[in-house]
C-alpha cells in the first residue's frame, strides 16, 4: 500500500515544487541591511539588521530553511512563543546622540537580558520551561544564562507586551518571564554563535563586517535576537527571527591601527582646541565638540571589508544605507547604484551588484575653511530629541543605608509623556517602598525654575512585589506621567544586607551589579492601547549600578566560630559553675584534688630543694679543691 | 491616716517623676527632629525583628493591600499593624507616635514601680534575705529605668521591643499582685510579639504560685502550672487566630518567628549570632542553629530549679541571659534587664566584679558605635572590629549575670551560715 502511494505521489510532488517555492518566497524570505548614521562628536552609529521568516507549519514540521535549526529546536522544546534576548555593553549618551535606534526596542541593559512568553498551564510549569530555556540558551550563546535563577527572574506586569501576533487561545496560557544578568561581560564568544545563526554566517553580506575586536571596543553596543510570530493581514502567519546589532563607534578609536592599539597622547600641535574660550592659550586647551571631521572608510572602522552581498537576500533591497546630509560627499566602489528615497533626502542607500566583489564606502575629509567651508550640519543629521531622558544613581554613603535617585526629564515643550518605570532589584537590596518620593521641577509655567516640590501625582500606579530573602528579588513597576518641560526626581531608600560569606563573589569588594531600570514609554494617545494590538512602544534603559555591600572578613570563619564558642562557653560555664557548686568557707570542706596536688607538688619541690642544696654543699667543696689544683 | 498620707506623697512623687520623664522624652523628640530617625537606623537599637522603619514599611504595604509577610522586610507581629494604622501617618504627624512610645515607657515604669514596692526582691514566700531592709523603693527603681540612657535611646529609636518590655514587666507585676490570668495574658502578649518570653513561663508560674499561696487552702503547684499553661496557650491561640483573620494566611508565622529560628537576616546587632552565622559553613548551619537555641533555653530549667525560692531573681537572670544570647538582641533588652537589677539592692555588697562589669559595659557602649563607624562608614576597619566589640559586650553582660547569680546564691547561703558573713568563701 505504502510504496504505491509514495511512488504515485512523486510525480505530483515534482510538479508542485516550483509552485510551492514560488508561493512561499515572500513568506520565507531573508532580509539584511546595514544603516550607518554619523553622530555628533565624531561617532558613528552602525545598525545591522537581519530578518528571516519561516511559515509556522514548516517550523512545526521541523523544516528549517532560513530559521536557525539550533534555536528553533530549543524554542519548540521549551514551548516558547516569543523570545527576546539582548547582549549589551556601554552607555547610550542620549544628550549627544539623541533618540535611540529602533526607539530603544532592540536594546537591553548592560549585560544579558532575556524575556520570553512561554506557553504553560501553570506558573510552576512556566518556571520549569524557563529553566529549560535559559539552560539551553546558555549553551547556545556561551553566556551564563543558566545563572538566571528565581532571584533574578521577574514576571513584569505593565512593562512588556507581546510584539508578535498571537491567537487568543494561546494568549490565555502565555507566561511572561524576564531575567537579567547585569554582571555578564558580553564578549566575542557571544558574537560567534550569534553570527552562526545567520544564513550567510558572516562569510558574505553585511555580516562579514562584524568583528569582535571592533564590536566590543565600541562606545555602546547591543546585540538583539527577537523571535515572534507575525501574521500579516490576509496572509499566512510566519515565525520571524530578527537579529540586530547596533553599535556606536568612536571613529578615532576605530581607525587606530591594529598593530598599534596603545593610545598615546596627541602632540600639542595636533590638539583641536576651542579657540573661543577666554582662557585659551598655548598651554591650555578646551577640546572642541567635533574633534575631527567625519572622515572614514568602511574598511578602516570595521577593520574588515564587506565581501559582496549575501546571495540569499532579495536583490531589490539595498544592503547598505547611510543617513547623512545630502551635501555630504560619499564615495563608493564601482558598479554600485545609489538610491535616494524621494521623501527622505538624508537617506542614501546602495544597491550592490550580484557578485562577490568587495564593497567600499568612504566619507572623505571635507575642509572646514577655504572656498566652500563645511560645517557640522554638512557632516551629520542633527539627532532627534528623545521622548525622555533618564538617569539613575545611588545616593548616600557608607555600607549600611543607601538611596536610589532616578532623574527623569521630559524635554518636550508641549506634550506630556507617560511611561512605566521598572526596576528588578536583587534581594540583598532591601528597599523601603514607603520612602518612595517623587519631586518635580518645572522648566516652564508659573513656577518655572523654582525649587523642587513634592508631587506624588506624577505617579499613577505602582506594582510592587517585595523581595524574599534568597528566593526572589524585588520587582517594582511604576506608571508615571510627566508634564511637558519638567523633571521628576524619584527617590527611595534601601538598606544593604550583609550576606553569608559563601554568597559573596570572589571579588566581593568590587560590589554587586544592579540591573538597569527599564522604561517603557507608552504611546501618547491612550486609544491606541485599547485598540486590540498594542501600538508601538518605545523603550529606554538607564545604566546599571554598582552596589557596595558590607563584607565580613573572609579569612576567618574558623576564628569566628572559635571566638564565639569560647564566649558562650565562658558565660555558660561561669553561670553553671556558680549554680551547681556548694559554698563553703575558705578554710572548710574537703580538700579539692587540685589543692592536694599542689601540696604534694610543693612537698616534692621542698624535698628536691633540700637534696639539691645538700649536693651543692658537697660539690662546692670539691670545686674549691679543683681550683686550688689549677692555681 | 499616716499611711494614707505617705502613699499620697509617694503617688505625687511618682507622678512628678513620670511627668519629668515624659517631658524629657518629648523634649528630645521635638528639640532634635533628626534624632528619632538617626536612632532608628542604629543597629544597636533596631534589629530586623523590632525596627521602626521596617514597621513603617509593613504598615505601608498593609495599608496598600500588599501582604507584608510576602516580603523580606517586615518580621513583626501582625497585630501591630492595625494598632499603628489607627495612628496618623508617622512621617507627617510624628507626635502621635512619640506620645505612644512615651506612654509605653511610663507604663513599664509603673509596672516596675509596683514590682519594686512589693519587696519580692528581698523577701519571697519561702525565703527572706537577712539584708532585705536595705532596698530601694519603687520611686528610685522607676527613676533608674526612666533615666537610663539605654531606655531613653530605645524610646527615641522607637523599636517595637518596648511593647515586649512593657508586657513582660506587667506580667511580673500582675503575678506579684496575684492576678494570675492577667499575668499570663500579658506574658502571652510578650510571647506573641517576640517569642522568647515564652521561656519565662516556669519562673512566672512559680512567682504567681508563691504570691497566691494560702496556707489554709494549699493548692498544688502542678495544678496551677497546668492552668497557667492552658491560659497562655489559649490566649496565644486566640492571638494567632486573630492574626490569621487579619492577614488571611499563616505566612506571618514563618516570617515573624521563623526568622528568629533560622536567622535568614544577618543584619549586624549587638549579639553573637549574626557574625557567627555569616561565617558559618553551610553544612553546619542548621546544626549550630539548633545548638544556639538549645543553649538559650537550657538556662530556664537550671535557674528555676536552683533558685526555686526566689522566682523574681530567676526572671531577672533569664532576662539578662536573653539580652546576650537572643538571636536579635538590642540595648532595649539590656535596659529591661538592668531595670530589674535594682530590685536586688540588698545583694549589691556581695557583687565581686561591679567595677570590672561597669567598665566593660561602658567600654562596649562607647567603642561599639565607634567601631561600627570604622567598619561601615570610614572603611578603615573591617567587620572584625564590630565583632570584637560585640564579644566584649556579651562577656561583660554575662559577667553581670553570673555575678548577680553568685550574689543571690551567697545571700541565700548566709541564711544557713550567718557566721560566714563577710568571710572569704569558695565553691566546691
Amino acid at each position: 500500500m505504502q510504496p504505491f502511494s509514495l511512488s504515485s505521489l512523486i510525480p505530483l510532488l515534482t510538479f508542485l515544487v516550483p509552485f510551492v517555492a514560488a508561493s512561499a518566497a515572500p513568506a520565507a524570505d531573508y532580509h539584511e541591511q546595514l544603516n550607518l548614521k554619523p553622530l555628533p562628536q565624531n561617532s558613528l552609529l552602525a545598525s545591522f539588521n537581519f530578518r528571516s521568516n519561516t511559515s509556522l507549519p514548516e517550523f512545526e514540521a521541523h523544516n528549517f530553511r532560513f530559521f536557525p535549526r539550533s534555536l528553533g529546536q530549543i524554542l519548540q522544546h521549551a514551548g516558547t512563543r516569543e523570545l527576546h534576548l539582548r547582549f549589551s555593553l556601554g552607555r547610550w549618551d542620549a544628550e549627544t546622540w539623541g533618540a535611540r535606534p529602533w526607539e530603544g526596542t532592540k536594546e537591553g541593559g548592560t549585560g544579558v537580558e532575556l524575556w520570553a512568553w512561554l506557553e504553560a498551564e501553570s506558573d510552576d510549569e512556566a518556571d520549569h520551561k524557563w529553566l529549560t530555556l535559559t539552560n539551553a540558551l546558555s549553551g547556545l550563546f556561551c553566556a551564563s544564562l543558566n545563572f538566571i535563577d528565581s532571584t533574578r527572574t521577574t514576571r513584569p506586569v505593565m512593562s512588556f507586551r507581546p510584539e508578535g501576533d498571537h491567537p487568543n487561545t494561546t494568549m490565555a496560557n502565555m507566561h511572561l518571564l524576564h531575567g537579567v544578568l547585569p554582571r555578564e561581560v558580553v564578549c566575542t564568544e557571544n558574537l560567534t554563535p550569534f553570527l552562526k545563526l545567520l544564513p550567510c554566517k558572516g562569510k558574505a553580506g553585511i555580516s562579514s563586517l562584524l568583528d569582535g575586536h571592533k564590536l566590543f571596543d565600541a562606545s555602546w553596543q547591543s546585540m538583539a535576537i527577537d523571535v515572534k510570530p507575525v501574521c500579516p493581514t490576509g496572509e499566512e502567519c510566519v515565525l520571524q527571527i530578527e537579529q540586530t546589532i547596533d553599535m556606536v563607534l568612536d571613529i578615532d578609536r576605530s581607525k587606530r591601527p591594529r598593530d598599534n592599539p596603545i593610545p598615546r597622547p596627541i602632540p600639542n600641535y595636533e590638539l583641536k582646541c576651542n579657540t573661543t574660550k577666554s582662557y585659551h592659550a598655548d598651554d591650555t586647551c578646551f577640546p572642541t565638540d567635533s574633534l575631527n571631521a567625519q572622515e572614514w572608510t568602511l574598511n578602516q572602522i570595521f577593520g574588515k571589508s564587506m565581501l559582496g552581498k549575501c546571495p540569499l537576500t532579495d536583490s531589490n533591497v539595498p544592503p547598505v544605507c547611510i543617513q547623512a546630509p545630502h551635501t555630504r560627499d560619499v564615495f563608493t566602489s564601482m558598479d554600485v547604484t545609489e538610491l535616494k528615497e524621494p521623501g527622505n533626502e538624508n537617506q542614501r542607500c546602495y544597491l550592490l551588484p550580484n557578485n562577490e566583489e568587495e564593497f567600499h564606502l568612504a566619507l572623505p575629509f571635507m575642509p572646514r575653511d577655504g572656498d566652500h567651508p563645511k560645517t557640522d550640519a554638512d557632516e551629520f543629521v542633527q539627532p532627534a530629541t528623545p521622548l525622555l531622558y533618564a538617569e539613575r544613581s545611588l545616593t548616600g554613603h557608607g555600607q549600611e543605608h543607601g538611596g536610589v535617585q532616578a532623574i527623569l526629564t521630559n524635554p518636550s515643550p508641549d506634550a506630556e509623556v507617560e511611561f512605566v518605570y521598572m526596576e528588578s532589584l536583587p534581594w540583598f537590596m532591601r528597599i523601603y517602598l514607603h520612602t518612595l518620593k517623587a519631586r518635580i521641577s518645572h522648566r516652564t509655567g508659573s513656577d518655572a525654575g523654582q525649587s523642587l516640590r513634592d508631587d506624588n501625582d506624577v505617579i499613577k500606579e505602582i506594582y510592587y512585589r517585595p523581595f524574599l530573602d534568597r528566593q526572589r528579588g524585588t520587582q517594582l513597576e511604576i506608571r508615571m506621567k510627566i508634564p511637558p518641560g519638567s523633571t521628576v526626581f524619584m527617590t527611595y531608600d534601601f538598606e544593604k544586607t550583609i550576606l553569608r560569606y559563601t554568597e559573596y563573589p570572589p571579588d566581593a569588594n568590587r560590589g554587586f551589579d544592579v540591573a538597569a531600570a527599564v522604561i517603557t514609554i507608552l504611546p501618547s494617545n491612550s486609544t491606541a492601547m485599547t485598540g486590540g494590538k498594542a501600538a508601538r512602544m518605545s523603550n529606554l534603559r538607564t545604566t546599571g549600578m554598582l552596589l557596595n555591600l558590607p563584607t565580613p572578613d573572609f579569612s576567618m570563619p574558623y576564628n569566628v566560630i572559635i571566638f564565639t564558642s569560647t564566649c558562650i562557653a565562658l558565660a555558660f560555664g561561669g553561670l553553671y559553675n556558680i549554680l551547681v557548686r556548694r559554698f563553703v568557707g575558705r578554710n572548710e570542706g574537703p580538700e579539692v584534688s587540685l589543692v592536694k596536688l599542689r601540696k604534694k607538688l610543693q612537698d616534692a619541690v621542698q624535698k628536691f630543694k633540700g637534696r639539691v642544696q645538700e649536693r651543692l654543699g658537697v660539690a662546692g667543696k670539691g670545686a674549691k679543691k679543683v681550683e686550688g689544683k689549677t692555681d | 491616716m499616716t499611711k494614707d498620707k505617705m502613699s499620697f506623697q509617694a503617688t505625687a512623687g511618682t507622678a512628678g517623676l513620670f511627668v519629668v520623664a515624659a517631658a524629657l522624652r518629648l523634649l528630645l523628640f521635638t528639640a532634635f527632629p533628626g534624632l528619632p530617625n538617626l536612632l532608628t537606623g542604629r543597629v544597636e537599637i533596631s534589629t530586623p525583628v523590632t525596627s521602626f522603619k521596617r514597621l513603617q514599611e509593613g504598615l505601608f504595604l498593609y495599608n496598600h493591600n500588599v501582604n507584608p509577610y510576602d516580603g523580606g522586610v517586615y518580621h513583626q507581629a501582625p497585630l501591630l499593624l492595625p494598632l499603628f494604622s489607627l495612628l496618623p501617618d508617622p512621617s507627617t504627624y510624628p507626635i502621635f507616635t512619640y506620645i505612644l512610645y512615651t506612654l509605653v515607657d511610663l507604663l513599664s515604669a509603673n509596672a516596675l514601680y509596683k514590682i519594686a514596692e512589693s519587696g519580692e526582691g528581698g523577701a519571697s514566700r519561702l525565703y527572706s534575705s537577712p539584708r532585705k531592709e536595705k532596698r530601694w523603693n519603687g520611686y528610685v527603681v522607676a527613676a533608674l529605668f526612666l533615666f537610663n540612657p539605654f531606655t531613653i535611646a530605645t524610646c527615641i529609636g522607637r523599636p517595637t521591643s518596648v511593647f515586649t518590655t512593657c508586657a513582660i514587666l506587667h506580667a511580673v507585676a500582675k503575678a506579684l499582685s496575684g492576678n494570675i490570668f492577667t499575668s499570663m495574658l500579658s506574658l502571652s502578649f510578650a510571647t506573641y510579639l517576640s517569642m522568647y518570653p515564652l521561656l519565662l513561663l516556669p519562673p512566672m508560674v512559680i512567682l504567681a504560685y508563691d504570691r497566691t499561696y494560702n496556707p489554709k487552702v494549699p493548692k498544688s503547684l502542678a495544678q496551677l502550672a497546668g492552668m497557667c499553661t492552658l491560659a497562655v496557650s489559649a490566649s496565644l491561640a486566640l492571638l494567632f487566630l486573630s492574626s490569621y483573620a487579619l492577614t488571611g494566611s499563616w505566612e506571618f508565622l514563618s516570617s515573624t518567628y521563623g526568622i528568629q529560628l533560622t536567622l535568614t537576616d544577618l543584619t549586624p546587632n549587638a549579639g553573637l549570632w549574626w557574625y557567627f552565622f555569616t561565617e558559618m559553613f553551610d553544612s553546619f548551619r542548621s546544626f549550630f542553629l539548633g545548638v544556639f537555641w538549645l543553649h538559650l533555653s537550657s538556662y530556664t530549667p537550671a535557674l528555676t530549679i536552683r533558685l526555686r525560692q526566689q522566682p523574681l531573681a530567676v526572671i531577672t537572670l533569664l532576662l539578662g541571659i536573653f539580652a546576650i544570647f537572643k538571636p536579635y538582641p538590642s540595648i532595649a533588652d539590656t535596659s529591661l534587664f538592668l531595670s530589674l537589677v535594682p530590685c536586688f539592692r540588698h545583694v549589691f555588697p556581695l557583687l565581686r566584679y561591679s567595677f570590672v562589669t561597669a567598665s566593660v559595659v561602658l567600654y562596649g557602649t562607647f567603642l561599639g558605635p565607634a567601631f561600627y563607624h570604622l567598619w561601615i562608614y570610614a572603611g578603615s576597619g573591617n567587620a572584625n572590629f564590630f565583632y570584637a566589640i560585640t564579644l566584649v559586650w556579651s562577656l561583660g553582660l554575662s559577667l553581670i549575670v553570673s555575678d548577680l547569680a553568685f550574689a543571690v546564691l551567697r545571700d541565700e547561703w548566709e541564711v544557713e551560715r550567718p557566721e560566714m558573713r563577710g568571710k572569704e568563701i569558695r565553691q566546691i
